[in-house]
């Protein structure tokens, strides 16, 4: 997981620019997590596996996602758990 | 880009908010895009790219896979217009607002 704070050691306003920063960001990226939900999702997985499923929801670590109708080389999944560590990058359209 | 993606903080990753970035992560992932945001918890990036037909395609890349990011340009008014509306509920503004 990441450090708490890169400016832990500095000064307290230069603690509070970070921290306002931090906020900024993941407002927008709890956002994004939103506009993801019910969407179709491709995800790129290490080894080039490629496998898509309707997302579902993220844990707060972003550790995993809920998936429903995960469609995998063996058959599709209704409901699954994919790990975000196993996870390249993914992908959908708004 | 100076040390580990992930390791580089809020404030690091806000210079590269709203640029347009080529990610490389993994072995051979190569992304480009907007950058939306960075989420501060796994350090994974938003990217958007904003279709013709008015689409947005999302990008999400993983911040424990990430190798790599460049900034390839700055946004032009219009881009950043769009990004800082994306996601961004009509009747609601930003927390941060």
């Amino acid at each position: 997981s990441i450090s708490t704070s890169a400016a832990s050691e500095l000064d307290p306003e230069e603690l509070q620019k970070e921290q306002h920063a931090r906020s900024v960001l993941r407002e927008k990226f709890l956002r994004c997590l939103f506009a993801m939900t019910n969407k179709q999702v491709y995800f790129n997985l290490h080894e080039k596996v490629k496998v898509e499923a309707t997302f579902g929801a993220s844990d707060i670590d972003v550790l995993n996602f809920q998936v429903s109708d995960l469609h995998t080389p063996i058959g599709v999944q209704k409901e699954a758990l994919i790990r975000s560590r196993d996870v390249i990058s993914c992908h959908f359209d708004v | 880009m100076p040390g580990d993606w992930h390791l580089l903080g809020p404030l690091e990753w806000t210079r590269y908010v709203n640029k347009e970035v080529k990610v490389t992560a993994g072995k051979d992932v190569e992304r480009c895009g907007w950058l939306l945001t960075v989420d501060p918890v796994s350090a994974s990036l938003v990217l958007l790219d904003f279709k013709a037909d008015g689409q947005t395609s999302v990008d999400l890349v993983m911040g424990h896979a990430v190798k790599e990011v460049q900034v390839l340009q700055e946004p032009d008014e219009k881009t950043l217009n769009r990004l800082q509306t994306s996601f961004v509920p009509v009747r609601s503004c930003s927390l941060d607002s």
